[in-house]
């Protein structure tokens, strides 16, 4: 069957070339973790490099196995992350789908989203020998605690002068202002597109969002989100206008828990499209919309808040409660939960949020990028079983 | 009450000082079951393993501490409360040690002090300056008893009890504990293994022992002497500084490398050096190959073993490491 198709993939590749090549003439790149506050960075005119957006690429371009297969070969077990055995696995290959990343003159590295990337990081510090910065955000199991923003709030000042050392270059507060503005509108742009899925039938399903999100992860705080995500909402506005969907007939509108399946991402759009299932949305895209509250007497301690309260840093009680408005919003009929051997603190507790949901749910065992973890057959019967009791 | 916990960066002494027993929970004999139906199959068998004796009824705790090191405990926080009548608290130790965390450590310490005496707990300064100084004691006997030879049977039980009947138990071990002199010398460096066969095979192999692992040395390696308390900040003050120095964990960001210099002195001194990992624990595995590669420049022969809990075979683990022997004579 023929997926649709939207014009925006199109401009996103454009968008993400320019971004890659931006990469390559930076005079000061840092490499950073996706939950970082990147704005610091971008306010500084320091170029940040995803290594986890690598990983992505190299698990859609199906090349997991073999890049990971250099980190292995060093001794890299293979029960440790794809995504960071893909990115060691790159440095020792010296190349990968889009020639390699450039070598970065610091590390940024901030636990909200795993204390794998501690580990990694300190991996890729030891291979470069350039210095780690850790941001360490304690883990908000039930309450966010002044305490818990007051070290972190610290921690942001110590980075800037971190990065003044480093770099020899000052931060000026117009332009971390200017810059956090273009992440608010960025944010809200991109959460103006996801909140399409809720017409019926839904514009959109998980995996454009999935497709489409590099810009706001890499370019958030610069104008280029802003623009694109407008447009493509747009372009969802005339489907919607049509009353055409993303897929032929909506009968079950379904959400997706946890990082897609990269190397797979057309089998699973296909397969849902053709049994007449929508993935509406997510929760690994929603992650990135609304997170800004910024008050303007105090941005660092807005941040702090920002990006110690995300999604992965919070305890199950806070998940189901993100899953359920998800649920609500979307009027989905069922979850289909990604068991991720990959990452530990997005699966660990799957088992238990299936119990505090307010809709049915399935688990797959997969992997983001290596599909060694895949077997097609097992997630094939699973997901039958599980669309025909929802219908 | 007995408090659990899983962490040797977990402050005992605070447990102790609120008249509660704090006991270590370690993954069991039997096969696991229950838990498999609240935590995926690549969560490490330590957390497995001590789910499932919880689910089980097999451990006499009424509470849990759960101290903030790797992703899996911190998720088996929740899971953990959902699914067993006992109290659990999260104590986010920072994963950072450095002058910067240290405040928010002591924060985190006085916050844990009111949960303790929410449990029902009821500390004194007089009260915690006698366990500050009991377990200053146990770890003084346990760094010489292993200095004369280790004893894993030892060093695994006093975790599971009173400091004060551990001190007892040490002191009788020491009365009679006997050097090894003269056999070739591993080090053994990892996570946790709490089954004292595992380091009965290395003996029966030939091998003199140390070791650099969470349910061995690192469980009473501390580098801060004693000194005067007067109030309950000089108690916080004194214990930051106990658990910020003492011997570092793969799950804690130091900006010297803390760790590889902590290792590679340690062997020095050995034959060999086995990395006892335990499957999926991500912290110990990311920093394994460049360490190897650290003490193979060294001129150190090393093996990896990779244990999984319950341990399948010990056959198989005594044939590699007779191999091991042989390499290393």
């Amino acid at each position: 069957m023929t997926l649709k198709k939207l014009r925006a993939s199109d401009r996103m590749k454009q968008l993400m070339g320019g971004y890659y090549m931006m990469g390559k003439q930076a005079e000061v790149n840092a490499w950073v973790t996706s939950g970082a506050p990147v704005e610091l960075l971008y306010a500084m005119d320091i170029y940040p490099v995803y290594p986890e957006n690598h990983g992505a690429l190299i698990g859609a371009a199906k090349q997991g196995p073999y890049f990971s297969d250099f980190a292995e070969k060093k001794g890299f077990s293979r029960d440790l992350c794809s995504y960071a055995r893909c990115d060691i696995g790159c440095v020792y290959a010296g190349t990968s789908p889009i020639g390699g990343l450039p070598e970065p003159n610091f590390l940024f590295a901030c636990n909200n989203i795993c204390n794998t990337v501690i580990k990694w990081y300190q991996v890729l510090s030891r291979i470069f020998k350039v210095p780690l910065f850790v941001l360490d955000t304690p883990f908000v199991r039930k309450e966010l605690k002044e305490s818990y923003v007051r070290y972190v709030h610290d921690q942001l000042y110590e980075f800037v002068d971190f990065v003044e050392r480093v770099t020899g270059r000052e931060l000026s507060d117009s332009k971390l202002r200017e810059t956090l503005a273009k992440s608010v509108e960025g944010v809200n742009a991109y959460a103006d597109v996801l909140h399409m899925a809720k017409h019926k039938p839904s514009p959109l399903t998980c995996f454009d969002a999935f497709i489409n999100m590099a810009p706001i992860v890499c370019l958030r705080g610069t104008e280029y989100p802003i623009e694109f995500y407008a447009e493509m909402k747009k372009e969802l506005m005339e489907r919607v206008e049509r009353g055409e969907g993303a897929v032929e007939n909506e009968e079950v509108r379904l959400l997706w828990d946890n990082i897609p399946v990269w190397y797979r991402l057309r089998w699973f759009a296909e397969f849902f499209a053709e049994r007449d299932a929508c993935l509406v949305a997510d929760t690994y895209t929603n992650a990135w919309t609304g997170f800004i509250s910024m008050d303007k007497s105090d941005v660092f301690w807005s941040m702090a808040e920002t990006y110690t309260f995300i999604y992965l840093n919070i305890g199950l009680e806070h998940m189901a409660e993100a899953i359920n408005r998800l649920i609500n919003y979307y009027d989905v009929d069922g979850v289909v939960i990604h068991s991720n051997r990959s990452c530990k603190p997005y699966s660990f507790g799957q088992y238990e949020i299936q119990k505090m949901i307010d809709v049915p749910s399935v688990v797959i065992e997969a992997d983001m990028v290596d599909s060694r973890a895949f077997s097609e057959a097992q997630v094939e019967t699973r997901l039958e079983a599980f669309l025909e009791m929802l219908k | 009450m007995n408090v659990g916990y899983l962490c040797t960066y977990t402050p005992k002494e605070l447990i102790d000082g609120a008249g509660f027993t704090p006991v270590r929970i370690f993954a069991g004999d039997n096969p696991i079951s229950l838990a498999t139906a609240h935590i995926q199959s690549y969560a490490c068998s330590q957390a497995r393993g001590s789910f499932e004796r919880a689910l089980k009824g097999e451990l006499d705790v009424q509470a849990v501490v759960f101290t903030r090191c790797c992703d899996t405990l911190m998720r088996l926080t929740d899971i953990w409360e959902r699914n067993t009548d006992m109290k659990v608290h999260n104590l986010e130790f920072p994963s950072r040690i450095d002058e910067k965390s240290r405040n928010f450590f002591i924060r985190e310490l006085e916050d844990f002090v009111a949960v303790l005496e929410s449990w029902g707990g009821e500390i004194t300064l007089e009260r915690v300056k006698e366990s500050l100084s009991l377990y200053r004691v146990l770890e003084e006997k346990l760094t010489r008893l292993f200095e004369i030879k280790p004893d894993y049977e030892v060093a695994i039980r006093v975790q599971e009890m009173n400091v004060r009947d551990a001190i007892k138990l040490v002191d009788e071990k020491l009365e009679k504990a006997e050097g090894s002199e003269g056999r070739p010398k591993v080090l053994i460096t990892g996570s946790v293994c709490p089954f004292v066969d595992v380091y009965k095979l290395f003996e029966d192999a030939g091998f003199a022992l140390m070791d650099d692992i969470c349910t061995g040395t690192r469980f009473f390696t501390f580098n801060t002497p004693e000194r005067e308390i007067r109030n309950m900040e000089d108690v916080y003050e004194y214990l930051a500084d106990k658990y910020f120095n003492k011997a570092p964990c793969p799950t804690k960001h130091f900006s010297d490398d803390r760790r590889f210099e902590y290792i590679l002195n340690l062997a020095k001194d050995c034959d060999g050096v086995v990395f006892l990992l335990l499957k999926f624990c991500e912290p110990h595995f990311y920093d394994y190959p460049q360490l190897k590669e650290k003490l193979e420049e060294m001129g150190k022969k090393t093996l990896l073993i990779e244990l999984e809990f319950p341990i399948a075979s010990y056959e198989q683990l005594r044939t590699r490491i007779e191999a091991f022997y042989e390499v290393i004579e």
